[in-house]
């Protein structure tokens, strides 16, 4: 049984209770991943979620959702709101469902690879019932495998890392179950979870999803942006219809809380926990204004859309501000799609165009890259080359626009892999708080370098096009501090010899990231891999329950090892493809889909044709059956430009030219007539106190400063995490930005021991985000 | 043929053989010769003076690849593995006659030379100056694992006899080879030479104005692997300089020669150093002559950053780190000079008419003009967002056009120190711009662009018409936190408004940072910037367009694929104006080396 342990993850776990002979162990040297690698001077976890990298499980077909949630987990101002409405959840009842979460679920569900997982956590000290015999040799033999496939990532990623499954918690929100719920459960308990590697098990999430969406019941390749845009609705839907129930909870004291947690609680909604329910609009809402101006009496009428973002027609060789600025061009309305003037009364030729009138603080952007065809009579892919800048303004702004310069920044993309809209794979590549760009694919997630995001403009092989940009809006000083701080990496690694493995090779690498270094050193061996080893191998505890100190000595005599396992590359771990299980159907259906896209790659263009044409079909009939809640977005696939312009008053134009809310589109028109000028007017009012923030916190540092020791043992040893938070409490900051306030202070304490330059820099750059 | 070295790791996917090859997309051709064509009807180009008429399309034959590189069968589009940077074709044209030359719009006084107060750089005294030193090695006959093969033609040396010596050589770099091309010839489409090379590709390369003569050519080619060739093609000679990346290891991504130099050249690499190289020196493994940073400087502002903490400190953000001065005593070896701007790409650099300063455009958005004989930055403007991808002066030194990621070509004044108008029209990056000196004069300006969008686009400008405020509607009421600069925008018209102004920190109001003696502004809002739009746009290629060049008698572009179109200038006669301006330009031209942005 012994023999299963892998010991790759922490060193702290290679206790000799284990029992793997010493043979064994230099037999099976341990393997830093590239994330591992990436992640080795993180310092103590922080609570607020930024340092926590989790893949997510497929089952099958999946990738959609996994996709977009990674995506939606790294916009610090959603997660933090999802997080904290209707409050933040106290971090021991985190831990404590976390007990229950990170067990394996089902004792009967022999798989190898779980069972080693489980195997491995249950070494864990902290003596979590460890229910399992499972422990069967894989008598498979190894197979050939191509160890940088990313299917074989993704097994040894379910193979080795920590399982998270979260539980639904929603009655201690005072909530109901929902696709809300079900997502802070999620967003809680990877939050919560006192390591920064894992896996999450979205099933839960997924059942609630296919529970209440009949259109997901099945293992089918969905769209990933009409799952964002109907978890967004959702998320709307949910929280509103909850509000009132909340509003009489929040007077009830729920009985079963402890008085310190209900301080806890009481404090982070009194601050950052959104008050109102609209967090989702004040996030991702804009208005449009189509002006309409009538040729024959030259009135312009105007109406106002909201939008939770933005979908645009593609151009061969176009960028995305091209297609912005095309989005809003003039459009005549003419011959059989004439505006009817209120003015002049009739049918009149006239002149329309939209126009961006409330800038989103996330602007989400959906590239249009399934369009119909009309002589294929189905959805085509269209692989034009759309470039996208890391920074954006829009063009297509109202002249009354607030703020129409508002400078964005490209914090995540979703990837589509594949050769049309019914197949395929998506992945998300997202820009962290600090640690650079990742790649979350399903289970697997890597560093990468920033110039890997610029793979996807959609003329590279491999049909991988970007289809969801995400922005977020951000300042030109937080721009400017990033660039500095990439300087910054830089001339701190400046001295780097690691270039010169590549030099040899003929080119190094164009890769102006001073982070690059680290996984770039993890591609080809080189010298410079023993020297970053040294930095002392760090790594981020692989279970919730810490690893006490005394086995950390333990942890040093591996680090030299470290160089020579990256050189010669471990064997493979074995990899039990046939065993049994209730999830290996699902899974093999995954594999065997992945690997038929990748034949795909290798077939001509006709069969996947007629592949995708056969899984039209069957799509078609299934979405027959649900005509009412796709109506709108069938109708705005089907209907073609010219369709588009005889409804043009029509709100079906809209939902073909832009995603409306599409259930709760009209509720909100009228909420927002009244609740809108208002709020705008206190969002401008945040940005100026960004400036007194910072001043604050600067100020403040020195007097953090005692607090920094508590700060350290929180990942360590989670009962002294009630002796730290006495400390929280004692600053007695009733503002709105008490929490951010404090987070700072935690932070700034961290980045005094370690990185002191960067880390107050980004947290400020966050700062930012939050407030203005 | 030379026996490789063990197969080094490859590039995963050399874009432009793999690129489409799996998915129905356009697969870009392998050919072994270059194909002209002369395409019915042609693209023609309207502008106000007449029709520009494409005269022909020579592609240019992507080499295969070489026998070390695997074919990539199925591409893993999520391979994390950096791919090597690669560059769509460039052309660097060269008349060794008379025949050609730009107007010139300004007299280079006494130019000053860089590095000239340096005794430790003063000229070598040569027996006979017009003698012109050779590279060391033929590169036909050559071992070395960085070039795999030379093709030449068995006529080459009989149509360098036959050809009219006023005639343009064109030289271009296509994936990993490199060709020299005879544009005067009938058969322009053979090349008179094809340099392959092993893995690298050339990313971009200059021709010597200074030494170039009938029998003498000096090219610099800057490669993906850093590596620079100092190239002399009648003699089919070469150097490799930064061998191994032995300064600076970061691909080279512009290269330029000095103004007037015969010997020294500027290299922009992509970690965003600029470092200055001598084609006769020697590499020697470069350490940062840091200490000379700050005590050196004639400018009295860095004296506090001299303290070696705060200098650590601030290394990041000081936008200029000297860590080889052109000041240096040592400089028996290479760089002559050594400086790191950012952590970030330099896109494209371009020095001015007068020689005496310098515009650099990288990644981060940023211009910086610098006055590069005194290591100084003197300004760092701003990209509406994105970055900036290429630069040019106007051929009077008056203003500096960029084009970048915002999809923008802006046009900065330099005596001004400001913006002048956004120049909105292409629908994707801008890849390059260049003025038509030919269609300039001192008071309007054309230029011209091309773009990832496959297009190219002319603008013309008027002094009068930038001039001339933007009614701005609400602006006072509109601009918030967006304006983010938090320094007073510097307008003040120089008093000496040729663009040869000098620089004293006494009239300009220091920052509060005292290190921060350079001029940052702000990036100005939308709505308070003019808008220029094109006089001529359209669409010449199906590819993206990454070079364009004006010459007396033609437009050129060049493409990502190797498309090198050529517009004959409207027939004479149609601008009679032109023609007599064009007369009076060149006669009053000075034969100082001036050079035209032809080939920015």
């Amino acid at each position: 049984m012994g023999s299963l342990f892998r010991f790759r993850n922490n060193a702290g776990t290679a206790s000799p209770a284990v029992g793997t002979t010493p043979t064994k162990k230099e037999a099976h040297p341990p393997v830093v991943t590239p994330l591992e690698k990436h992640l080795q001077d993180m310092g103590p976890i922080r609570q607020d979620g930024s340092d926590k990298f989790f893949g997510m499980e497929n089952y099958g077909n999946t990738c959609y959702c996994n996709s977009i949630l990674q995506c939606l987990y790294y916009s610090i101002p959603f997660r933090e709101a999802v997080i904290n409405y209707p409050r933040r959840t106290p971090i021991e009842t985190l831990e404590a469902a976390l007990e229950k979460s990170l067990r394996i679920q089902d004792p009967n569900n022999p798989i190898d690879l779980e069972a080693q997982a489980a195997a491995k956590q249950a070494k864990q000290p902290n003596g979590q019932s460890s229910a399992r015999g499972a422990g069967v040799p894989p008598n498979q033999p190894q197979k050939p495998e191509d160890k940088d496939s990313p299917e074989y990532k993704k097994k040894v990623a379910l193979q080795t890392l920590p399982l998270l499954e979260p539980n639904n918690n929603a009655p201690s929100y005072g909530m109901s179950e929902s696709l809300f719920t079900s997502l802070k459960d999620l967003f809680e308990s990877v939050v919560g979870s006192q390591i920064r590697m894992g896996i999450v098990r979205p099933q839960q999430f997924l059942e609630v999803l296919r529970r209440e969406h009949e259109m997901f019941r099945t293992a089918m390749h969905q769209d990933a942006h009409e799952f964002l845009n109907l978890l967004l609705n959702e998320v709307v839907s949910n929280v509103e219809a909850e509000a009132a129930k909340l509003a009489l909870l929040d007077k009830d004291v729920a009985p079963g809380q402890s008085a310190e947690s209900l301080d806890q609680a009481t404090i982070s909604t009194g601050s950052k926990t959104p008050s109102t329910t609209r967090w989702v609009h004040e996030l991702f809402e804009g208005t449009l204004t189509s002006e309409t101006q009538c040729l024959t009496c030259e009135n312009v009428s105007q109406r106002d859309e909201i939008f939770l973002d933005l979908s645009v027609d593609l151009e061969q060789h176009s960028s995305v501000t091209s297609c912005l600025r095309k989005f809003s061009a003039e459009e005549m309305l003419c011959e059989r799609n004439k505006f009817h003037c209120d003015n002049c009364g009739g049918l009149q030729e006239a002149e329309k165009r939209m126009k961006i009138k409330r800038l989103p603080r996330v602007l989400a952007l959906h590239l249009k890259r399934f369009k119909y065809t009309e002589d294929l009579q189905r959805l085509q892919k269209l692989f034009h080359r759309v470039v996208y800048p890391y920074h954006l303004r829009l063009f297509n702004t109202t002249d009354e626009a607030e703020d129409p310069d508002r400078l964005y920044e490209l914090y995540a993309v979703v990837v589509h892999i594949g050769g049309g809209p019914y197949h395929g794979h998506y992945v998300a590549i997202i820009k962290t708080e600090d640690r650079g760009w990742l790649l979350f694919d399903d289970e697997m997630v890597e560093p990468v370098d920033k110039n890997y995001v610029r793979n996807f403009f959609g003329d590279r092989p491999g049909l991988a096009c970007a289809y969801v940009l995400f922005y977020q809006e951000t300042t030109l000083e937080a721009m400017m501090k990033e660039q500095e701080q990439e300087d910054l990496a830089s001339t701190m690694a400046s001295m780097d010899v690691n270039d010169l493995a590549f030099k040899q090779n003929g080119f190094s690498p164009m890769s102006p990231t001073g982070l690059s270094h680290f996984h770039t050193a993890s591609q080809i061996p080189s010298p410079h891999e023993e020297t970053t080893s040294r930095y002392g191998l760090v790594r981020a505890p692989t279970a919730p329950q810490l690893t006490p100190h005394p086995e950390h000595p333990e942890a040093e005599p591996e680090v030299p090892q470290s160089p020579d396992a990256t050189t010669v590359p471990p064997p493979l771990p074995p990899l039990p493809i046939s065993s049994p299980s209730p999830l290996s159907p699902k899974k093999q259906d995954a594999h065997t889909r992945k690997e038929q896209v990748r034949e795909e790659k290798e077939r001509k263009a006709a069969e996947k044709e007629r592949k995708a044409e056969q899984e039209a079909k069957r799509r078609e009939d299934f979405k027959r059956e649900e005509a009412e809640m796709r109506a709108a977005i069938e109708a705005s696939k089907a209907s073609k430009a010219e369709e588009d312009r005889r409804h043009d008053d029509n709100p079906h134009k809209l939902a073909g030219g832009l995603n409306l809310l599409k259930r709760s589109s009209k509720s909100f028109s009228h909420r927002i007539g009244g609740n809108h000028r208002e709020r705008r007017i206190s969002s401008t009012d945040l940005p100026p106190m960004v400036a007194p923030a910072e001043q604050q916190t600067a100020s403040t540092a020195p007097a953090a400063a005692p607090a920094v020791p508590a700060v350290p043992v929180v990942p360590d040893i989670p009962p002294a995490i009630p002796e730290s938070r006495p400390a929280k409490d004692s600053a007695p900051i009733p503002s709105s930005k008490a929490i951010a306030h404090d987070e700072d202070m935690l932070k700034d304490s961290n980045g005094k021991h370690g990185h002191g330059k960067w880390r107050s820099f980004s947290l400020r750059k966050k700062s930012f985000s939050i407030l203005s | 043929m030379f026996v490789l070295p063990p197969p080094p790791p490859r590039y995963s996917v050399p874009i432009a053989y793999a690129a489409g090859a799996a998915n129905g997309m356009a697969v870009p051709m392998i050919e072994t010769n270059n194909i002209i064509s002369h395409p019915e009807g042609g693209c023609p180009l309207q502008a106000g003076e007449g029709t520009y008429r494409l005269k022909d399309n020579l592609h240019l034959a992507t080499p295969p690849p070489h026998p070390s590189e695997a074919p990539i069968l199925s591409p893993n589009p999520l391979a994390t593995v950096p791919q090597p940077p690669t560059s769509g074709v460039k052309l660097s044209l060269v008349s060794v006659g008379q025949w050609g030359k730009p107007p010139t719009f300004l007299t280079v006084r006494e130019a000053t030379t860089f590095g000239e107060g340096n005794p430790a750089l003063a000229a070598p005294v040569t027996k006979d100056p017009l003698k012109r030193r050779k590279p060391k090695s033929n590169i036909i006959k050559s071992s070395s694992s960085f070039v795999s093969r030379v093709i030449t033609n068995e006529l080459s040396t009989k149509r360098l006899n036959d050809r009219n010596p006023d005639g343009v050589f064109a030289f271009a770099n296509i994936n990993r080879a490199f060709q020299w091309l005879d544009l005067s010839s009938k058969q322009k489409e053979d090349q008179l030479a094809k340099i392959l090379f092993t893995k690298a590709h050339m990313l971009c390369h200059d021709i010597n104005e200074v030494t170039k003569s009938s029998s003498h050519i000096d090219i610099v080619m800057g490669s993906s692997a850093g590596d620079i060739i100092w190239y002399e093609p009648m003699s089919q000679k070469y150097t490799r300089i930064n061998k191994n990346g032995v300064i600076s290891d970061s691909p080279v991504t512009h290269i330029k020669w000095l103004p007037g130099s015969e010997t020294m050249f500027m290299a922009a690499h992509a970690n965003g150093q600029l470092v200055v190289y001598d084609k006769e020196k020697e590499d020697a493994l470069f350490t940062p002559e840091t200490a000379h940073n700050g005590s050196d400087e004639t400018d009295g502002v860095h004296k506090a950053a001299a303290a070696a903490a705060a200098a650590a400190a601030t290394a990041g953000r000081l936008p200029l780190q000297i860590l080889k001065s052109v000041n240096s005593r040592n400089q028996r070896t290479n760089p002559v000079s050594l400086w790191k701007l950012a952590n970030q790409k330099i896109y494209q650099f371009a020095f001015s008419p007068d020689q005496r300063h310098l515009a650099v455009v990288l990644e981060d958005g940023t211009l910086r003009v610098m006055d590069y004989l005194k290591e100084e930055i003197l300004d760092i403007f701003r990209s509406y967002y994105g970055g900036l991808i290429s630069v040019c002066w106007s051929p009077d030194g008056k203003y500096i056009v960029t084009g970048g990621q915002d999809d923008l070509v802006t046009i900065w004044s330099f005596p001004e120190r400001k913006i002048v108008a956004r120049c909105q029209g292409h629908n994707s990056w801008v890849a390059a711009v260049a003025f038509d000196p030919w269609r300039c004069d001192n008071r309007t300006y054309r230029f011209g662009s091309v773009g990832d969008d496959c297009r190219l686009l002319l603008w013309d400008f008027s002094v009068g018409m930038l001039h001339r405020p933007k009614a701005h509607h609400q602006v006072s009421s509109r601009h918030r936190n967006s304006l983010v600069g938090s320094y007073s925008q510097h307008t003040r018209v120089r008093a000496d408004s040729t663009g040869n102004r000098m620089r004293s920190d006494s009239d300009r109001t220091v920052p509060d940072d005292e290190f921060d003696h350079i001029v940052r502004h702000p990036v100005e809002p939308r709505a308070r910037t003019a808008l220029l739009p094109p006089i001529m746009s359209k669409i010449v290629g199906e590819d993206p367009i990454t070079w364009l060049g004006f010459q007396e008698d033609c437009i050129m572009t060049s493409s990502l694929e190797g498309h090198i179109r050529t517009w004959d200038r409207p027939r004479e006669g149609v601008n009679e104006d032109h023609d007599a301006a064009s007369t009076k330009l060149s006669s009053s031209a000075t034969g100082g080396s001036v050079r035209a942005e032809s080939s920015s």
